[in-house]
């Protein structure tokens, strides 16, 4: 099988928390666990950034977290998919006017699944997972779709120029 | 002299759920000196109380300060607001919140277990625990109407009645869960893997715990008797639902677990006290009254005693809000609890002092 399948049967998650109260991150660690099981998807809790393919993030951006969460969000490889758990990583929720709130997830990086509820159940993370696997899919089949150039690739000292490739891709 | 070596631990770790940074200066695998950074989740909840919120939604608000106790806060806020109000509430109210204090208890207390597990290296543990845990989750949901974030309790009594039909169901899954509890006892207390990462591991001595005021379970395993439950009766009526001190004496990780363990026993004995004894009356006071004057309340979370203080000036909007938090008692305990250990033991370490960063950071 090649890579891009084991990816589909073993997505890895990467769980950060913003700013948020602990209730939806407890209901994300009940996700992992016999009741709700989640691993029956393939999903494994990881703790590298570099070998995750979802990222779960719970709670509101606080100002200190937000360089972080930029961060953690760099170093994932592509593709990835973003779980805004709860309203508070959604919108801001009740947070929302506080000062030292950024605003909900969205409002630092992009967002690909919006889970709802003050906490989110464990029913709605698995629905929110489950969505997720279907845009990594996607995402996947994105990434690896052949290119057409319009003119040959430059070289340069017996290296492709990705920076001209890039302008030469047809749309 | 070895080198020393700076190693963090955090922001983000497999071994922590909520943004909690420590440098650990290490010597040959030994911890010499710790930094504790814990200022990431802090939000500016009491400016927002005190300028966004109504007082009586502040109770709502409150309980977003942490998913995990968020009943004592609610709890704690609301009876500091009934203070400011000068309410007195109905015996039925006061059991009905004693009841959601102790169904929470167990699940934070089964969480936090089952997370020693987990850091020590017992994986299967840490599912069996959090599978027993589901059982109080359960629970809440059927008492409280959410998993997490109940707000049971609002300023006046309690948001919802107990419905004779869920009274059993609770007594009944309690009845499932005790020789579930058992097992987790007899697991936690003889296991020969488990002692070697727990037994004589993040040592606390009573001296410590007094010399560093630590509160709540840290300070009861290591014997020094200190719970708001054996203190206060003027509030909810600990002792006559049958609340017993619970004490460990060795001060390390197991003795921290073992306290942890018996609580549960003692929790569950109260609940089934509480509902067997439920008082009849209304199970919430209305007043127009607003808030005036200064109170101070202290409550039992999880992890110790909480703190409020408010001041109110007659107007909808309260002038102060102070919340003191369990965690932030404790972290100049936890910074001594991890000297003279070794490295690979810290994860352990910190899940055994159940942290709570949003609470400490607000």
């Amino acid at each position: 099988m090649k890579l891009s399948g084991y990816r589909k049967k073993s997505p890895w998650i990467l769980h950060y928390n913003a700013g948020s109260c602990n209730g939806c991150d407890i209901e994300i660690l009940a996700c992992l666990c016999p009741k709700y099981d989640v691993e029956r998807f393939g999903l494994i809790n990881t703790g590298n950034p570099k070998q995750s393919d979802i990222l779960l993030i719970t709670g509101p951006v606080t100002k200190r977290s937000r360089e972080r969460l930029v961060e953690i969000y760099a170093q994932m490889p592509e593709p990835k998919v973003v779980i805004a758990c709860g309203s508070c990583a959604s919108t801001g929720g009740v947070f929302r006017p506080m000062y030292n709130i950024e605003g909900g997830v969205d409002q630092v990086i992009p967002v690909d699944v919006y889970v709802p509820g003050c906490a989110c159940r464990p029913e709605q993370i698995i629905d929110g997972v489950v969505t997720a696997l279907g845009i990594l899919e996607q995402k996947t089949k994105e990434i690896e779709k052949s290119h057409i150039l319009h003119v040959a690739p430059l070289e340069e000292d017996g290296q492709v120029n990705r920076r001209h490739m890039a302008g030469t891709i047809k749309k | 002299m070895a080198t020393q070596y700076d190693i963090p631990v955090g922001a983000q770790h497999i071994s922590l759920l909520e943004p909690l940074h420590f440098k650990l200066t290490t010597e040959n695998e030994k911890i010499v000196d710790v930094q504790a950074n814990v200022g990431y989740v802090h939000r500016g909840i009491e400016l927002a109380c005190t300028s966004k919120f109504k007082f009586r939604q502040v109770s709502f608000v409150v309980g977003r300060v942490c998913g995990l106790c968020s009943i004592s806060h609610t709890t704690a806020y609301s009876q500091v607001a009934e203070k400011l109000l000068n309410l007195e509430l109905s015996k039925r109210a006061k059991y009905l919140r004693i009841l959601v204090l102790e169904l929470d208890r167990i699940h934070s207390h089964l969480l936090c277990l089952s997370h020693v597990a987990e850091n020590s290296g017992f994986e299967a543990l840490f599912m069996k625990t959090m599978k027993d845990r589901e059982i109080s989750m359960e629970l809440l949901e059927a008492v409280c109407g959410n998993r997490v974030q109940y707000d049971y309790s609002v300023v006046g009594g309690v948001a919802r009645d107990l419905r004779p039909e869920v009274a059993q169901m609770v007594l009944a899954r309690l009845n499932d869960f005790k020789p579930k509890l058992d097992d987790l006892r007899e697991i936690f207390e003889n296991n020969y893997s488990l002692s070697l990462k727990n037994r004589g591991i993040g040592v606390l001595s009573s001296e410590n715990v007094k010399l560093l005021n630590a509160v709540g379970p840290l300070a009861r395993a290591a014997g020094v008797p200190i719970d708001v439950r054996n203190e206060t009766e003027d509030l909810l009526p600990w002792k006559e639902v049958g609340f017993n001190m619970v004490l460990g004496d060795a001060g390390d990780v197991h003795a921290r677990n073992m306290v942890r363990i018996h609580e549960l026993y003692n929790s569950i004995q109260m609940i089934e006290n509480v509902i067997n004894g439920l008082p009849e009356g209304d199970i919430i006071t209305e007043t127009k009254a607003m808030p005036e004057g200064e109170a101070v309340v202290r409550l039992e979370a999880p992890r110790g005693e909480l703190f409020h203080y408010a001041k109110g000036n007659k107007t909808q909007i309260l002038e102060r809000l102070k919340i003191k938090a369990p965690t932030f008692s404790n972290i100049p305990a936890f910074i001594e609890t991890f000297k003279g250990n070794e490295y690979a033991s810290a994860p352990a370490i910190i899940a055994s002092f159940d942290p709570c960063l949003s609470c400490t950071a607000r």
